[in-house]
């Protein structure tokens, strides 16, 4: 398999370095070195290739960024202070808080209103293409080539990166949030062990021990206040419980869709049998009140408020962050064996998890500083900095890993000094930067899903423009279509009669043609 | 009868003597009227006829990046994917009931409300009766969608524990497709129909005291008399008021059904407007949403210019 | 005979003023419970709200809420620049739609039909959304104050509304008069038409005013900087959104989100109070102002 990718990832390598040859001047005088402590040797547009500062003398960047809930202003953040005046830059921050976000982004690029480059953005790789060929994003293969030493070395080493992030026609637009550590490219099951050893129980380890579990929370009380207020298993909003209860169907989330990949056949499982096993196990959680009954619109608060509370009995989160306090109550789990014996985490990221994450616009007057300036970030130094602030203000070292200082463990401090909170950040989570997110009861977890991982994880095709174009049209109707009856199908508003009709429904939307789109984009990495 | 005022106005124009002098000489006079006009107009014409050549988006292939003029046409090809959509259905069959349910509904409940008022012979009471029903109004949607969640609520709303203490088990109203244009109605008529009806109270006020003494002479009761002096009177009202609200006939509402949205209402919620955001904004696909929203403003036009029609030679009132 | 009838006609008058005053009583109750209920939940104590033990008035009277309010910076800054929006806001709006009522409003007005034509047509067609962003982008008001108050400087039915009241109001005689004695339009229209006109001038601004207050789209479309959200986005957070765009997160929502929970109800209150009273003040007018404004279209 890796040779594949290897194989693949050398020949666009080789490629685009023949497009770039014509056309960029003095791409020769490079030094490649990533080793920032070696002298600034300078390039003929005034950027030094490696080294600080990134300019001899200052220049000025505005982007565009999305600002969460839990963050402070980014110009008070450590990291971008600390590195203005290492690099000579300084950036200008455009932030857009999240709720209303997506409106924000799409207008500006709609109105072409560019900024210099976009953090932190979530562009989708449909969006990434949409932009890119209309000429509003610039391709930055040979940039990173050249001036990204860290993120170059980081795609040497996962080949896999790259051939997710470039376009048939050899394009990069966007470059990910990269990923290196296992644990946080998942969502732990946890489990209050609290109440299962309350009960007698074991650990569940097929979906009907689940279910007889959840039945044993709801009705044994085992919080013991004699009240039935046990939520015996929850979720984020929506169908995120879809992800994560698939892999015990026998469904996997390949080519970052509802997708199988089966002796290289393409497989989307939405109107498969399947899925009609998991939707009606859900519908049956969810009609005797087993399922969280405001699964569908509770808020992303309320669902942390209950992680918090106690109450819950099983559900799913990366990490323990949001339970702290009663960390001892539960456990991870793997995930449990289906009616066909299936067992599958099916719910991870690529290795490049947060595609999208910063982008570099046409109006950019400075490309190859920009490029270097984000770079640092995927360096383990850059990332600290980023993660974790300044060294003694806001974290100790022991054992040459960084640990938050007591008042930046806090959950109302930490998210402050760090644009990580919040997700979506362009840097590398390496196990060198985890200790907040990857404590031992994380590891614990994660250990639990270690086995059931697929083999292979194919993130999201990159199509050319044309067929992107395709797939966005396909994708508006179906994915709505799709969103809409599965939330149905489980809340029990539609009746499972009406399958076949949702199934021709989804026929005649094109989910044929959609298929043999997916399949033609894996061949070609296959290939 | 638009167009023939356009003619009077402009023909002399051309030919600069007799009645055309006059007209110069008038306009002259009142130089400074069209002074006041001036920012008016200029800014009716920068933000409302500004964007209009936005539309052209709606034949086009919109790429952002060659700006509207730039990109190229591709004809009907946006309209044509939208009829065969599996959402055209869906979209126009909600986008019709709901209005047209507001309008059998919600409509004539103010001109009621009015009448009320109106009869009620304690004035104390009537006045009462008026400020309190105006109180909704000032409310805002985003306000009233979160009334109508914690209200409805299943667990804490005092709808549920109502039904609950009567032996029933709660009803998830917010996330249920079939109550979602009950809701969005019955909210709406409880918000407006104070404001709504003062219009109708002011006319009624406005009816001939004369025409109520000769009715009692004849012995008419007050029903009768409600039937037969009232709401004649007040006709002309209903119908500007009417005409008003078909021009808006497909795209009311829209902020507070975006608010009330979500997966387990759509079937009955999904309308064009929130269609055209939702598609169009979040999902970038300017151009066919353009088509979408020209399409339903062409409904709409459409529509305005039957009713007024209508209106004009049944009761000879219309809007110009 | 004629005795028996009016006899017959009192009792069914007596009738007819019961089943009115029952029904008048049944829409007081419909309109004003839910109002109660809010009062009365933010005044109570959250556990008691939430299982329902609240009914009319509060149970476990408490103001916490309202103290945790206090504390909210964004709730308070979303207050300052609603405040900000809905004054300057409505006071453009007034001398815009003033501008262009009076004038239309003159029957000596030649050209005055195709103008009503050209603005009255605006009510029904609009070029969408991005157009429109463009525009207000291209001048320079994207993330300003400005893309609140400019694109919605004149609303059409206001000013229909209010010409309607110049023209059926105020005697033409009257101004036909001032203009004998030598007096200009602006003179006219400011020392005659206007203090003749505060009825309708009441009436506006309670428009212009409770649609600044009210709105959140606009600034959901052109706004970025958190510092100038309105109350209304600020409200559309804490009340209906819910977001999930954690990836490895989430840290310290917990507290803000229990606090929102009981802030709920309050913040209805609190959002809602200052247009509630500002009513009474304009009320004595407004009846009367509408009325005429829009009756004799």
């Amino acid at each position: 398999m890796r040779k594949h990718w290897k194989s693949s990832a050398v020949s666009i390598a080789i490629a685009t370095s023949l497009v770039m040859a014509g056309c960029s001047s003095g791409s020769d005088s490079k030094n490649k070195g990533n080793d920032a402590s070696s002298p600034p040797s300078a390039s003929p547009s005034g950027v030094s290739a490696s080294g600080f500062p990134i300019v001899p003398e200052t220049i000025k960047l505005k982007m565009f960024t999305r600002i969460a809930p839990v963050n402070g202003p980014f110009k008070d953040m450590p990291v971008f202070q600390d590195y203005e005046k290492l690099s000579n830059i300084q950036v200008e921050f455009i932030e857009a808080p999240t709720d209303g976000f997506a409106e924000k982004k799409n207008l500006l690029f709609a109105s072409n209103e560019l900024p210099d480059a976009i953090y932190r953005s979530g562009l989708s790789p449909l969006e990434a293409i949409r932009y890119g060929a209309a000429g509003q994003l610039i391709p930055l293969e040979d940039l990173i080539d050249q001036y990204a030493p860290n993120l170059k070395t980081l795609m040497e080493q996962y080949p896999e990166i790259r051939a997710g992030i470039t376009t048939p026609e050899g394009h990069i637009y966007a470059i990910p949030g990269i990923v290196t550590l296992a644990a946080a490219r998942t969502d732990k099951k946890w489990i209050n062990k609290a109440w299962l050893e309350k009960l007698g129980l074991t650990t569940p380890e097929t979906t009907e021990e689940l279910y007889e579990a959840l039945i044993a929370f709801r009705d044994q009380d085992p919080n013991g206040n004699g009240l039935k207020d046990e939520i015996p298993m929850t979720a984020r909003a929506g169908l995120v419980v879809v992800n994560m209860m698939s892999g015990s169907f026998g469904l996997d989330q390949q080519l970052g869709y509802n997708i199988n990949i089966d002796n290289d056949q393409v497989q989307i499982w939405m109107g498969d049998e399947r899925n009609k096993e998991m939707l009606m196990y859900l519908n049956r959680l969810y009609k005797e009140k087993l399922l969280d009954p405001e699964l569908f619109s509770h808020k992303e608060a309320d669902f942390l408020a209950k992680q918090g509370s106690g109450k819950a009995g099983f559900f799913f989160d990366q990490t323990n962050n949001n339970f702290l306090p009663i960390q001892d109550q539960y456990e991870g789990i793997a995930p449990p064996a289906g009616p066909h014996g299936d067992r599958l985490q099916a719910q991870t990221a690529p290795i490049a998890r947060d595609f999208g994450a910063f982008a570099i616009t046409d109006v950019n007057k400075h490309p190859e500083a920009t490029m270097r300036w984000i770079d640092y970030f995927y360096s383990d130094e850059g990332s600290t900095l980023l993660r974790f602030g300044r060294e003694g203000e806001h974290y100790v070292l022991k054992d040459g890993i960084p640990y938050y200082t007591e008042e930046y463990a806090k959950a109302e401090n930490q998210p402050k000094i760090t644009p990580y909170a919040g997700g979506g950040a362009p840097h590398i989570i390496s196990d060198r930067v985890a200790s907040y997110i990857n404590p031992p009861q994380v590891q614990e977890a994660q250990k639990q899903l270690d086995p059931y991982m697929p083999k292979v994880k194919y993130g999201a095709p990159m199509f050319d423009e044309e067929t992107a174009q395709r797939v966005n049209i396909l994708r508006n109707d179906i994915d709505k279509y799709y969103e809409e009856q599965s939330t149905k199908f489980i809340a029990g508003a539609l009746s499972f009669d009406k399958w076949d009709e949702f199934r021709s429904t989804l026929n005649k939307m094109g989910i044929e043609e959609l298929q043999r789109i997916y399949q033609e984009a894996y061949d070609k990495t296959k290939s | 009868m638009e167009s023939a005022q356009v003619d009077a106005a402009v023909a002399p124009l051309r030919r600069p003597s007799g009645r055309g002098g006059r007209l110069l000489r008038q306009m002259a006079k009142r130089y400074d009227l069209y002074l006041m006009l001036l920012l008016p107009m200029a800014w009716y014409l920068i933000f409302h006829y500004g964007p209009l050549y936005g539309l052209q988006i709606a034949f086009k292939n919109f790429n952002p990046g060659k700006g509207i003029l730039g990109s190229p046409w591709i004809g009907f090809d946006h309209f044509q994917r939208f009829f065969d959509s599996y959402y055209f259905g869906r979209l126009l069959w909600n986008t019709l009931t709901i209005n047209l349910f507001s309008l059998l509904i919600a409509f004539p409940i103010p001109i009621f409300l009015a009448l009320i008022v109106t009869e009620i012979r304690g004035k104390t009471f009537s006045k009462w009766l008026q400020n309190i029903t105006y109180v909704p109004h000032f409310i805002s949607v985003v306000v009233i969608v979160g009334i109508l969640t914690v209200f409805l609520s299943p667990s804490t709303g005092p709808v549920n524990k109502l039904i609950e203490a009567f032996g029933g088990s709660p009803v998830r109203f917010m996330e249920s497709a079939g109550w979602f244009k009950s809701i969005y109605i019955g909210s709406n008529i409880w918000q407006s129909m104070g404001w709504q009806s003062i219009i109708y109270i002011a006319a009624l006020s406005g009816v001939n005291p004369d025409l109520y003494e000769a009715a009692k002479m004849d012995g008419a009761s007050r029903l009768r008399r409600i039937w037969h002096v009232s709401l004649p009177g007040i006709v002309p009202v209903i119908v500007i008021l009417l005409i008003l609200d078909v021009g808006h006939f497909m795209n009311i509402g829209f902020e507070k059904i975006l608010l009330m949205q979500n997966n387990l209402n759509l079937e009955s919620s999904d309308v064009i407007s929130t269609f055209v955001y939702t598609t169009g904004i979040l999902k970038g696909e300017y151009s066919y949403t353009s088509a979408i929203g020209l399409f339903n403003s062409l409904i709409n036009l459409t529509l305005l210019l039957l009713v007024n029609r209508f209106a004009r030679k049944t009761s000879e009132t219309s809007l110009w | 005979m004629a005795k028996q009838a009016t006899l017959s006609r009192s009792s069914e008058d007596k009738v007819f003023d019961a089943v009115l005053y029952a029904i008048a009583a049944l829409i007081i109750v419909i309109v004003l419970y839910p109002l109660i209920f809010i009062v009365s939940a933010s005044l109570s104590d959250p556990t008691k709200v939430l299982g329902g033990e609240v009914w009319l008035l509060p149970k476990g009277f408490t103001v916490e809420a309202y103290a945790n309010i206090m504390q909210n910076d964004k709730i308070w800054i979303g207050y300052r620049n609603t405040i900000f929006y809905t004054t300057v806001g409505t006071l453009i709006n007034l001398i815009m739609t003033i501008l262009a009522a009076y004038p239309l409003s003159r029957p000596d007005l030649p050209g005055r039909g195709p103008l009503m034509l050209v603005i009255t047509l605006t009510m029904f067609f609009s070029g969408g959304l991005i157009p429109t962003y463009m525009l207000v982008k291209s001048l320079g008001m994207v993330d300003t104050m400005w893309a609140l108050i400019v694109p919605g400087a004149i609303a059409t039915y206001n000013l229909i509304v209010m010409r309607t009241y110049f023209q059926s109001s105020i005697p033409w005689e009257l101004q036909e008069a001032a203009h004998m004695d030598g007096c200009t339009n602006w003179r006219l229209l400011v020392n005659i038409i206007l203090p003749l006109s505060k009825p309708i001038l009441a009436v506006m601004v309670l428009f212009y005013a409770v649609g600044h207050w009210n709105a959140f789209f606009g600034a959901l479309i052109y706004i970025r900087n958190e510092a100038l959200y309105p109350l209304q986005l600020v409200l559309r957070d804490i009340l209906l959104i819910s977001q999930s765009d954690v990836a490895d997160s989430g840290i310290g929502l917990e507290d803000k989100i229990l606090l929102a929970e009981s802030i709920k109800y309050a913040v209805i209150i609190v959002s809602s109070l200052p247009v509630l009273v500002m009513y009474p003040f304009v009320q004595r007018h407004f009846v009367k102002g509408v009325m005429i404004g829009s009756i004799k279209g």
